[in-house]
């Protein structure tokens, strides 16, 4: 048994070694590896936003995720955090923040705080980040993860669907809790030439995402949005 | 022992184990979803055919020890009624997780195995107790049928008084006084006869004080709304249609496709569930003004731009905020259809405090049948969206029976209407849009049906960011209505995709690509090939359906599945049907356990053990099953139409298929085998008919009351139930003798049969409609016919 077990304490620990030479513990450089590929396949599925690929590649998704899911904290897929809420499948969050346009130094509110992966990611790209959270411990377990992570986003307890008017108006509102309505109160607090978007589904999937748009004369509208290729896929299912 | 007390176990077992199969799905239902109760049970059943396999594997047993043997496993069958839900509220599935996580599968086959121990310890019993009186096959499996019978109605019937988390410990109780009718009485202080009475004690315990409580999946909007800052639970109250709950908090709104330019407060109001899933809220302060200001910014209120109605009619009303909008538009009289009699006493009671309420006319009653019933005309007819658009989009409910959406309901509802009335159905939109199509071609098909108008002037379409609503008026609609419409809608920020002379698509507010609902109206509004033309083209399947076919949630083409699936991990979410993929994977795997578990060990081990002749043995009991399933399955659909509900259906169907086959049953140990081939013709003959007539018949007798409903059709199904119970003891006698092992194997075939057929009976039923089903029972009962004329003459056994 010594025999065998011998070269594969000497190989880890090698491999423990080389990777602390960059820092990083074998753990921390897998994560690094799947976060990589993580953003690559997005890349695929036609997402190009530079700013919110480089925030994917450098937000750690496996810091958002319960600690017994941390593993597959990568894949391409929702995982569940408690209270029945999900942290979103990686493209579904590379699509709304790509789709918001986000850039340094622009507002947003988020409805919805979940496990927070969402506001670190814009707050990475150097968003002022606002997020509201209704259930009590997710609200909390956030605010300290953020600020554990050092990501800088203003957040708290509470009713979203009131927004948070004392810092409104804001340039894009991402809501990710929606219940058979759009909030009155948030469309208020849309700047003029904001955008806010809406994922409409269940758990087993986004089936709406929706995108709604602020003129500047105040002219409201909306998109129906498809988190995949549209055309292609009907031609696959016929 | 005396036979009678055997046969009294047998049906207390029975009885039990049926009560605990619909009460599992009832509880599943709550716990998790529809779908994943039917693929649990699916797997449970294999119980009762594996049993069947075990027996036919065990060497030969002397009568001894089947008595022995008999005794022990009735209790059994107390145990793992008790150990089986405890354990299974052990184990924390993630559902949801199944498509990722593997150790979700560990689970999951743990909650199958648990599941299937008191049907498979339940069935050994019946099957031991039908091989000790193999003389009389028809007699005991008569009490199983009758036991099973009892035991479903028992089941449904205590639903209406007990939470289902107590009525669970029913069954046990059931199979307990079994154990004590299965002890010997010569010998009362026997140990059997001890450890029975202690089974009776604890399982009258466990009523008491139940093992086990129901937790709801954290993904419904009960546990979520419940968990909302300062919410309370106001009301609960349960019956076998449902567990309806009432929770207030601040936080919640319900206002399906709220215009965005609303500039108003929004009303309190009170989130509703049944079953642990939105249906609908009612609003706390009726009289309260932001109420009305909500109700009219609602997609819903379309019709009301016309003018206000006279009289309307809310169809499943739920919570009430239909009614609630047709007072606020000034209805003089509104009459508001519910079936859920819960749901009416919380909504009519929400109107307690308005000043218009003697308005209100609320009605317990299936809609269908009330508007059958009813000589009334109505100006304004109203179907609202239910719950929310996540279930919506999702297709949980694909696999729900509606008879509210199809072209027979709708044709019903326009001949109610006054000349210059409107039908309003709002729906959620989800996207690619489908049921919002569907409805629109389904009130065009019902309107070419009903009236000889035009129906391009006869129909509007509007949508919101996230409803259609869709108005339909045999008199048409005018010049200055349509401008009406269309200033009312240009005001609230919805978009108008159709209306009369309408020629081009054009979306202001709330784009689509490619205009699907203008396309799919022009199309309805050109004619049935131009119809014909769009939904063949449609990439979902989003024809009308009638009643024989009534899946209007259901539009995924099954036949799109491998292709589906085998897209990129995650990129197939957006289509998905949970119904149709949960009873897919359901026939499979319910294919390939029994496969493994019966047929196998049938085929390879028949011709030592049976003889070269086993195939027609197995084949026999194979297609009695599969007809049995099928016939049960279209009857259940056709006869939930009859009664309103599908759990009235359920109910009624299975009390009487099972109690009418127990007497057939019983009755046939004075007949002959060889009259199998009469019955057999009998039996497709009248299947054939019944597919062909059974509809027309629900149709005529829709318009009488409940009781007659009922009565009728406990007395059109008693005669094929009847003779249906006759052929597995006839068969038994024809095929098997007096020998155990044809007796197992002919179970096991059975068994087999009967968990492949549930879930592709809903298959079919789901693709071609229930009179296919009855055409598919014929069809098999004619090879039963064939196949008995193969059976052997005489015992031929090397066992």
């Amino acid at each position: 048994m010594r025999g065998i077990l011998g070269p594969v304490i000497r190989a880890s620990a090698l491999f423990a070694w080389s990777a602390s030479l960059y820092g990083q513990t074998p753990e921390q450089a897998r994560f690094e590896r799947e976060r990589v590929a993580m953003v690559d396949l997005i890349e695929l599925r036609g997402v190009s936003d530079s700013a919110t690929l480089a925030a994917l590649r450098s937000v750690p998704r496996h810091e958002f995720v319960p600690p017994q899911n941390r593993r597959r904290a990568y894949g391409d897929f929702p995982i569940p955090i408690g209270h029945g809420q999900t942290i979103s499948q990686p493209y579904i969050v590379a699509f709304m923040t790509e789709i918001l346009q986000p850039k340094p130094g622009m507002k947003v509110l988020e409805v919805g705080t979940g496990s927070g992966y969402q506001a670190a990611v814009l707050a990475e790209i150097g968003c002022a980040v606002h997020t509201v959270e209704i259930f009590q411990v997710l609200a909390d377990s956030a605010r300290e993860r953020l600020d554990r992570l050092g990501f800088t986003v203003q957040s708290r307890h509470g009713d979203g669907h009131h927004g948070w008017p004392e810092s409104a108006p804001f340039d894009a509102i991402i809501v990710t809790a929606a219940a058979g309505y759009i909030p009155p109160e948030l469309v208020r607090q849309l700047k003029p030439d904001g955008s806010m978007v809406i994922p409409v589904g269940s758990v087993y999937g986004i089936q709406n995402l929706i995108l709604v748009n602020k003129s500047l004369d105040n002219t409201i509208s909306t998109r129906n949005l498809m988190p995949v290729r549209f055309v292609p896929m009907l031609s696959g299912i016929r | 022992m005396k036979r009678l007390d055997r046969k009294l176990a047998v049906a207390f077992l029975s009885a039990g184990t049926l009560a605990y199969e619909i009460l599992l799905v009832r509880i599943f239902a709550i716990e998790h979803f529809h779908h994943f109760a039917y693929m649990a049970i699916s797997v449970a059943m294999l119980g009762f055919g594996t049993s069947g396999t075990i027996l036919a594997l065990t060497g030969r047993l002397e009568s001894t020890t089947v008595e022995r043997w008999f005794g022990w496993s009735t209790h059994a069958t107390v145990i793992s009624l008790v150990a089986s839900p405890t354990l299974v509220h052990l184990v924390a599935l993630d559902a949801t997780q199944l498509v990722w996580d593997s150790s979700q599968w560990i689970r999951l086959a743990a909650i199958y195995l648990l599941l299937a121990l008191p049907f498979g310890v339940g069935a050994m019993a019946i099957l031991l107790g039908l091989t000790i009186e193999r003389e009389h096959p028809g007699r005991m499996y008569g009490a199983n049928f009758i036991g099973a019978g009892l035991g479903a109605a028992l089941a449904v019937g205590m639903l209406a008084y007990l939470f289902p988390q107590r009525v669970l410990s029913v069954p046990a109780v059931l199979a307990a006084i079994g154990a004590v009718a299965a002890t010997p009485k010569s010998a009362p202080r026997h140990l059997a006869s001890i450890s029975a009475w202690i089974l009776v004690a604890l399982s009258v315990f466990v009523l008491i004080t139940p093992l086990w409580r129901i937790e709801v999946s954290p993904y419904k909007g009960l546990p979520q709304v419940a968990a909302f800052p300062g919410a309370r639970r106001v009301h609960e109250r349960t019956s076998p249609v449902g567990w309806l709950v009432a929770t207030e908090a601040d936080a919640f709104h319900f206002a399906p496709g709220l215009s965005l330019g609303f500039q108003g407060e929004l009303p309190k109001q009170t989130a509703v569930f049944v079953d642990g899933d939105l249906v609908g809220a009612t609003i706390n302060q009726p009289a309260d003004s932001s109420a009305a200001g909500l109700l009219d910014w609602l997609p819903s209120a379309l019709p009301y731009a016309l003018g206000a109605p006279s009289h309307v009619l809310v169809v499943a009303a739920g919570g009430g905020s239909e009614v609630h909008s047709a007072l606020a538009h000034g209805a003089r009289a509104v009459t508001a259809i519910e079936l859920h009699p819960d749901l009416v006493d919380l909504a009519s009671s929400a109107f307690a405090g308005h000043p218009e309420q003697r308005k209100v006319h609320w009605v317990v009653a299936d809609a269908r049948s009330f508007v059958a019933r009813t000589s009334e005309k109505y100006d304004l007819i109203v179907l609202p969206p239910a719950g929310g658009l996540g279930t919506s989009a999702a297709g949980v409910h694909s696999l729900n029976e509606d008879f509210l959406h199809t072209v027979d309901a709708y044709s019903s509802y326009l001949e109610h209407l006054t000349p210059q009335g409107i039908l309003a159905i709002t729906r959620w939109l989800t996207l690619p849009p489908r049921e919002s199509v569907r409805v629109i071609l389904t009130v065009a098909e019902a309107l070419r049906g009903s009236a000889s108008a035009v129906v391009d002037s006869q129909l509007v379409v509007a949508r919101s960011w996230g409803t259609t609503t869709v108005l339909a008026r045999p008199a048409g609609f005018d010049e200055a209505e349509v401008a009406r419409l269309r200033d009312w809608t240009a005001t609230r920020l919805f978009d108008l995709d159709w209306y009369p002379s309408m020629s081009a698509p054009n979306s202001t507010f709330h784009l689509l690509e490619d205009a699907p609902l203008f396309r799919a109206a022009a199309a309805a509004t050109h004619g049935a090939d131009s119809l014909a033309d769009f939904t063949s083209a449609y990439p979902f399947n989003v024809s009308p359906v009638g009643d024989s076919r009534p899946y209007p949630h259901h539009f995924l083409r099954i036949g799109s599945l491998p292709r589906l699936l085998t897209s990129d991990r995650g990129g197939w979410l957006p289509y998905a049907e949970w119904g149709p993929i949960a009873l897919v994977a359901t026939l499979l795997q319910s294919a390939v356990l029994a496969g493994l578990l019966m047929l196998l060990p049938a085929v390879a081990t028949g011709a030592k053990r049976l003889g070269t002749d086993w195939w027609p043995t197995v084949g026999y009991f194979t297609a009695i099953g599969v007809a049995y399933l099928a016939a049960e399955i279209a009857a259940i659909q056709q006869i939930g139409l009859l009664l309103g509900h599908p759990i009235y259906g359920v109910a009624v169907v299975l009390a009487s298929f099972l109690v009418c086959s127990g007497i057939g049953s019983i009755r046939s140990d004075r007949l002959n085998p060889s009259s199998i081939q009469l019955t057999a013709a009998l039996l497709a003959a009248i299947l054939v008919i019944l597919g062909a007539a059974l509809l027309s018949v629900v149709h005529f007798l829709q318009a009488t009351s409940l009781t007659i409903r009922a009565a009728s059709a406990a007395v059109l199904l008693a005669p094929l139930a009847y003779l249906m119970g006759r052929l597995f003891p006839l068969g038994l006698r024809l095929f098997a003798h007096t020998d155990s092992k044809r007796i197992a194997w002919a179970w096991a075939a059975n068994g087999f049969a009967s968990v492949v057929a549930a879930p592709l009976a809903a298959l079919i039923a789901l693709e071609t409609g229930s009179r296919a089903l009855f055409f598919l029972g014929a069809a098999a009962y004619s090879v039963a016919m064939v196949l008995s004329c193969k059976a052997p003459t005489e015992p031929d056994v090397v066992s």
